[in-house]
């Protein structure tokens, strides 16, 4: 049972001296509570209260980094099962996968490949964050490493894949500084494996023949005191391979099972070799599904554009919408004479309102001011969607960029329309209908009356 | 003679005839001949809807006879009658199956006889929809043809789906009346045994809408009842057969209404005396509960949305209302049924094409209600979207409300035809249309006259709202006998359930105990539901076991109990919406309010923001939560822990917006005078020390208070 | 200690709703479990693929879905194509030349068209009307009427049409109702509430419960389906447990990703694998979510993700 932030208070020294960085015990003990800071920060906890305290407030699932510098991620650390019930916090970072099996004209190609998809959404930078270097049994150890050396080059986050020890020493030998992961323990290895990655500082992912396998080796790991983890949960089919992800997660944060408290690697390239189509299924499958990391083949744009976008979603805080920019967005070629359309920068209005704007053909400069991230009825009962929000916009910056002076404001408030004209002296205000689906007919409308 | 002598001598007349043409028609063809309706798949509907048996042919009829004569019981209880009416529409049905056989077709132009199942599964959809909001049977003839077709005409503009037999049927000929299926006036025979097949369609949508399972018959008459907005117009003279059929109709819940008054008698809500002819129509849908749809609103100008922002300028101004110089005010009160003649709209003083071009003047315009559901608390519930329908109103301009309004009507509206009592039709087609729920009749009254207008704002319209807000400050959470939930906002925060009582209105600030009452009765299946109050489990923190069943439902099971009345124990979860957040001070014994507005930092160590996200989204958190402005003066304002006593920090504005009311209920409670000179604010301190020494300066009563941890 | 698996049972389930008849008939529904939790329980019937095709033909269809139908000429020889689609289970025919702000097509001649592709295929169908509700609202009742006997889907009834829609298809002509609200869990159940109401059986009503292509909104698709899954299991909330369809190709067809040409966005690369992976990851969401159905309209995405399924059920 998790403590509440008045139980954790009652326990703090209560003297408000601002040296854990909250500047009360209280909000200290609230943070503590939420999982946001560590009990430990509180240089006068009682040896007792920290003891009990880091019992209970120990997150169910670790927090593993990888990687290091610019490449550094976080894994794990989630809470909860579904995102309505609290915000997901660590996204699911995407492997593109290099192998010893591969020609080098073929490796080369993959690298290369790992740097073409760079690209920013609503203020999130969207990459290739890993790169899976995988080792074939029976190739040369030199090989690999030649590989790993040309894969680290990208400056990405290895992931190596390899369960022979001395192959895998030799590899982090060129690349422990970078934190890869050390994808290799299995239950016949893992002490060795453990021994390698612990020496070298990096985490080290466990797998297993099924289930339990999994589940026994990584307590015989944490019994060896490694417990910088991550399970590979990816087994011959795709049916036990999304048995074992949820199971481990479900164990974790359900049932409280802290020997499956880690975050996980499902390996899509491996359950859909050759099937593109499949891949993408599978790894928009397991984004859902509780993989922390998912290894494709290549990641692409087509691939990376609906993954990327799902991702965003599914981590975003279900109370706190998302935002755009607030800006001027020509569309369909507008110009400084095109007319004005505006409405909220909430993500979800701003995409269905351009959607529609674009399939219109018509060009508008579709102008977005600052409404909290409310919708629009929402942004105008909370008043930060007014006549005076819309106006002042307009004014400081609009009004010297476009030339135009007809303004099409949305048609829920319509409300807005004689204070916003009182305001914008010179704009016409055009009231939209009620729904963004009806702003084609609208606009085309407009258009054709020669109203543009 | 009495009701039952009558009903039982026409069904008695009824059967023998019935009884006579079966046994002629088996000399005549046969018992094995097959008897028939066409184009149905339900045998002979009305018989085997009641009993569940299919009739094939003469001989089963005749067996089924005999079952129709078990049903023809000669007590004088209402069931008798009523049953001897059923039966009597069952000998009718075998009379008029009769006429089918060997294919004949029995009926010809204008009349149609038996109707398709295809006819009843298309005008059925607009039934269930309301599209055809009821279906009147006309039987007989009207005094005057031209009377006839009056009311045949009246019912067809409502939508209303008009079935003649007998006399009419000949009257809408006679004057050259158009009558047909497609245009929804379908005259059945001239026969009366010809009424049968109505009911016929009555009972064949129970079977085929209503999942009825035939042999059913109480399934069945509680489906007509309900669902078949049916009813009986019989012109008088009526004879016994006449009035066993009513019987039967009466027995499947559709009214006769009849301008007999020979030898009648009156049963209220069933059997209905309406001398006057002309006044059919509105007798009858009174009495079947039929509400008829306001499709569109009978103005000049155009209705919309978009013209809700439209500002209408000085020089623009037809003529202007304006409450902050004369007298003027709107209105809703509801009435007794009897007192409302619906859609009257009234002008009472001069018209606006009276008053010169921009000038002003008082208006008042009062909207009387009534309804079987309508309670005088929706009453400013209605009032409110006043502004909106006004607004909507192309040219017209409203602001303000109650006493204190202004309306403006532009030169071009005017121009268009616009007129005064143009807003009494906007008016009472938007409340008829939107509270259709609890409002069965409508009308407006709107005044001109100064001296009028006068008059009603001082003599009815300010006592109305004294009352109204004398009723909304002494309402306790003891003096109702629900409270209401809340899920508006499970969008944002799956979780969260607010339970609204009238001390405690929702933490948005937006939805009082009224509010949500009004949104229950409107709209039964919406966000706001009753919570039952009946099983308490802890009077001092507010925790029900009613309320917590509600809440665990509500929040698909995300949360086991809450409490009404405490920060500390179970407190009510938040959503995201909350206008303030409370949290407990521990320095001082005390807690302090954050409004959304304050952007700056609390004693607690945390802005409202980093309070909101610990606060939020549906988890309770003990010593924190969300609520409305309107709460913190409230005398269950964390009662529990001892109240707003408690208060020892808000921002500055926020006190200054709920001052009056805190000092009100401290005075109250704790015979503290200016209590919130004693609570500090970002102007004294953000600091928790500071805090505690500025409140022992004041002697703050939270400092000696119980510890609340 | 080994592993100790707690398997999550439910007690409720998902009402199973036949579509179709005779031997293709499909089941959706049925399923006690969370989507593809096999490791707990019952999967039930399996979620089922369905092809969308529009009475607008092929004109505005992406190349690659124009080649699969190349040859064909009427709406009769489309809807044969799409059910001879690998990894078809139905066929839904989108009547969106319905809209009265678009082609405006007449009741009857749209009403003609969903005869022709009824009695051309043998697999079940799904009628999908214009999406303006009161064209809708006309256009699903006459569908129903004259589709009697062939127990077909129409989508969807809303909450301002959900009565000519619902008595139509639920009560007179027997068919499916589909209830569509707008990704929120109250919205659906009280629209499904309303409808039972009107006397249309619970195992007649298949949810839309309002779906996104991934990336446009697509979290409260989510949340929607995770809520209305756990409320229909965990709590066995009758007025949630109708299964769900979802209307993907629609959306996903609609969005930039899918829609900019080659010249527009060079180095988002080949268009048609843009789409097919719009539509496949969007529909591989919603399983995973909670559909029981999805509706899309290239071959390759079709084969995916009843592929897919097959492989988790």
């Amino acid at each position: 049972m998790a403590l509440t932030g008045i139980q954790i208070f009652k326990m703090t020294p209560k003297k408000n001296c601002k040296e854990c960085g909250s500047p009360t015990c209280m909000a200290f003990s609230m943070k503590v509570a939420q999982g946001a800071v560590d009990i430990s920060a509180c240089p006068y906890m009682s040896e007792d209260a920290l003891a009990q305290l880091s019992e209970a407030t120990a997150p169910p699932m670790k927090t593993i980094k990888v990687g290091a510098g610019e490449s550094e991620y976080s894994l794990g650390g989630e809470t909860v099962l579904y995102r309505h019930e609290k915000t997901f916090v660590s996204k699911t970072r995407y492997a593109s996968s290099v192998c010893t099996c591969m020609d080098d004209a073929a490796v080369d190609a993959r690298l290369a490949s790992v740097s073409n998809v760079d690209y920013e959404r609503i203020g999130e930078r969207m990459y290739t964050e890993m790169i899976n270097v995988a080792y074939k049994a029976g190739d040369a150890a030199e090989k690999y490493v030649e590989l790993v050396k040309k894969a680290a080059a990208t400056g990405r986050c290895l992931i190596l894949s390899c369960k022979d020890v001395e192959v895998a020493k030799a590899a982090l030998e060129v690349c422990k500084d970078s934190k890869p992961v050390l994808n290799g323990a299995d239950a016949s290895n893992y002490e060795a494996m453990s021994a390698a990655a612990t020496a070298a500082g990096v985490v080290l992912g466990v797998c297993g023949a099924d289930i339990n396998e999994l589940y026994d080796t990584t307590a015989a790991l944490e019994k060896l005191g490694n417990k910088n983890l991550i399970l590979d949960v990816t087994a011959d089919t795709i049916k036990a391979t999304f048995a074992n992800a949820v199971m481990v997660r479900r164990a974790a944060l359900k049932d409280t099972d802290r020997t499956f408290g880690y975050p996980s690697i499902v390996n899509v390239a491996k359950l859909a070799k050759d099937d593109k189509a499949m891949q993408e299924a599978l790894a928009a499958t397991f984004t859902m599904k509780y993989g922390s990391i998912v290894i494709v083949e290549e990641m692409d744009y087509a691939m990376a554009l609906p993954l990327y976008g799902l991702r965003q979603n599914l981590f975003t805080d279900p109370q706190k919408p998302m935002k755009v920019a607030p800006g001027i967005y020509p569309l369909n070629g507008a110009d400084e004479n095109s007319i004005c359309l505006t409405t909220v920068d909430f993500a979800l209005t701003y995409f269905l309102v351009s959607g529609e704007l674009e399939r219109s053909g018509v060009p508008v400069n579709l102008v977005i001011s600052d409404a909290g991230g409310l919708s629009v009825l929402t942004a105008w009962a909370a008043g930060k969607l007014s006549s005076t929000s819309v106006s002042n916009f307009f004014l400081e910056n609009v009004e010297d960029k476009i030339k135009s002076r007809k303004l099409i404001i949305p048609g829920k408030v319509a409300v807005l329309k004689g204070d916003i004209e009182a305001k914008l002296p010179g704009w016409e205000v055009i009231v939209a209908p009620l729904e963004a689906v009806q702003l084609v007919k609208f606009l085309k409308d407009m258009q054709a009356n020669g109203q543009l | 003679m009495t009701l039952f002598d009558r009903v039982f001598s026409g069904n008695d007349a009824v059967f023998g005839l019935t009884e006579g043409a079966i046994d002629g028609a088996i000399a005549q063809y046969g018992e094995d001949k097959a008897v028939k309706f066409p184009e149905t798949a339900y045998s002979i509907p009305c018989y085997y809807a009641v009993t569940g048996t299919k009739v094939n042919n003469l001989k089963e009829l005749k067996e089924a006879l005999g079952v129709v004569k078990t049903l023809m019981t000669r007590e004088n209880r209402l069931n008798d009658a009523f049953m001897s009416g059923v039966a009597t529409a069952l000998c009718a049905e075998f009379i008029e199956v009769l006429k089918y056989i060997d294919g004949a077709a029995p009926y010809a132009e204008p009349c149609y006889g038996h109707l398709s199942d295809a006819i009843i599964r298309e005008l059925g959809v607009p039934l269930v929809t309301g599209d055809i909001p009821g279906v009147a049977v006309i039987l007989g003839s009207a005094p005057t043809a031209e009377e006839g077709v009056a009311l045949v005409k009246s019912y067809q503009a409502q939508g209303i789906l008009v079935t003649l037999v007998g006399g009419i049927i000949d009257q809408c000929a006679q004057l050259g009346y158009k009558t047909g299926a497609n245009v929804r006036v379908i005259p059945l025979g001239k026969d009366v045994t010809a009424v049968i097949h109505v009911v016929s369609v009555a009972i064949r949508a129970a079977l085929i809408f209503g999942n009825v399972t035939p042999g059913d018959a109480g399934s069945l008459m509680k489906y007509t009842m309900e669902r078949v907005p049916a009813f009986v117009n019989a012109f008088g003279p009526l004879d016994d057969v006449i009035v066993a059929c009513g019987a039967g109709a009466i027995a499947l819940g559709f009214p006769v209404i009849t301008n007999e008054t020979e030898n009648i008698f009156r049963v209220p809500k069933s059997l209905i005396v309406q001398e006057d002819v002309s006044k059919f129509n509105a007798t009858s849908l009174e009495a079947r509960d039929i509400k008829i749809k306001i499709t569109n609103i009978d103005i000049p100008v155009a209705f919309a949305s978009a013209f809700e922002g439209e500002i209408i300028r000085r020089g623009d101004m037809q003529v202007e209302f304006d409450g902050s110089r004369v007298d003027c005010c709107e209105l809703v009160q509801s009435k007794e049924m009897s007192e409302i003649e619906d859609h009257r709209i009234e002008l009472i003083g001069p018209d606006i094409d009276e008053f010169e071009v921009g000038s002003k003047h008082s208006i008042a315009y009062v909207v009387e209600v009534a309804g079987k559901s309508m309670q005088p608390d929706f009453e400013p519930v209605f009032e409110r979207k006043f502004h909106s329908y006004i607004n909507c109103i192309e040219g017209v301009m409203h602001t303000g409300q109650r006493d204190m309004i202004r309306v403006r009507i532009s030169k071009d509206a005017f121009a268009a035809g616009f007129r005064a009592k143009h807003i009494g039709e906007v008016l009472y087609a938007q409340v008829k249309n939107e509270f259709e729920a609890v409002v069965d009749k409508c009308q407006v009254k709107i005044y001109t006259n100064p001296e009028d207008c006068t008059k009603v704002r001082h003599e009815t319209a300010i006592p109305a709202f004294d009352k109204r807000d004398e009723r909304l400050s002494t309402m306790t959470d003891e003096s109702v006998p629900v409270y209401y939930s809340c899920i508006m906002c499970q969008a944002f925060s799956p979780s969260h359930v607010c339970v609204v009582t009238p001390e405690r209105l929702g933490l948005c600030g937006a939805v009082s105990w009224l509010d949500a009452k009004a949104t229950n009765e409107l709209d039964p299946n919406g966000p706001c539901q009753v919570i039952t109050k009946e099983k308490i489990i802890d009077e001092r923190i507010g925790e029900y076991e009613d309320v917590n069943e509600a809440v665990r439902k509500f929040s698909q099971g995300a949360l086991d109990d809450v409490s009404l009345y405490s920060i500390m124990e179970k407190p009510m979860t938040s959503c995201g919406c909350f206008e303030c957040i409370c949290g407990i001070e521990p320095f001082s014994n005390g807690v302090c309010i954050a409004n959304r507005e304050y952007a700056g930092l609390t004693p607690l160590g945390m802005t409202f923001p980093e309070l909101a996200s610990m606060t939020g989204g549906g988890v309770q958190t003990p010593g924190f939560m969300g609520h409305g402005k309107h709460f913190i003066a409230s005398k269950k304002f964390m009662k529990a822990e001892g109240g707003i006593e408690r208060i020892v920090w808000m921002p500055k504005d926020l006190k200054d917006q709920v001052a009056e009311r805190v000092n009100e209920t401290a005075k109250d409670l704790y015979g503290i005078d200016n209590f919130c000179d004693m609570i500090a604010d970002e102007t004294v301190t953000t600091d928790p020390e500071e805090l505690v020494a500025w409140l022992t300066e004041k002697g703050h009563p939270a400092l000696t208070m119980d510890p609340m941890m | 200690m080994p592993f100790n698996c707690k398997p999550q049972k439910f007690s409720a389930s998902i009402k199973a709703v036949d579509l179709g008849t005779g031997d293709k008939k499909v089941t959706l529904g049925g399923e006690s479990v969370f989507p593809f939790y096999s490791f707990d329980g019952s999967e039930g019937n399996g979620a089922k693929v369905g092809v969308e095709i529009s009475d607008m033909g092929l004109d505005h269809e992406p190349e690659a879905v124009k080649a699969y139908y190349a040859g064909c000429e009427t709406m009769a020889d489309i809807a044969k194509k799409a059910e001879a689609m690998e990894g078809a289970d139905f066929v839904c025919l989108r009547l969106e030349g319905g809209d009265p702000n678009g082609a405006d097509k007449s009741i009857e001649e749209l009403v003609a068209v969903a005869k022709e592709v009824a009695d051309a295929i043998t697999a079940p169908l799904v009628v999908e009307g214009c999406k303006n509700v009161e064209k809708d609202g006309q256009l699903l009742p006459k569908v129903a009427e004259a589709l009697q006997g062939k127990n077909v889907l129409l989508l969807s009834a809303k909450e301002e049409d959900y009565k000519a829609i619902g008595a139509a298809a639920g009560l007179a002509y027997d068919q499916k109702v589909g209830a569509e609200s707008a990704v929120d869990i109250n919205l659906a159940k009280q629209l499904n509430v309303v409808i039972t109401q009107l006397g249309v059986k619970p195992e007649s009503v298949v949810m839309n419960v309002g779906t996104a292509a991934v990336g446009y909104g697509y979290d409260y698709v989510i949340s929607t389906m995770d809520r209305i899954k756990a409320a229909a299991l965990s709590q066995d909330d009758k007025m949630l447990q109708m299964p769900i369809i979802t209307p993907i190709a629609s959306e996903t067809w609609a969005v930039k990703e899918s829609m900019a040409t080659e010249e527009d966005a060079p180095e988002w690369g080949n268009l048609d694998a843009r789409g097919v992976s719009m539509e496949v990851q969007t529909a591989a969401a919603s399983l995973v979510s909670g559909s029981d159905a999805v509706i899309l309209k290239h071959p390759q995405s079709v084969a995916t993700i009843a592929k897919m399924i097959k492989e988790l059920i």
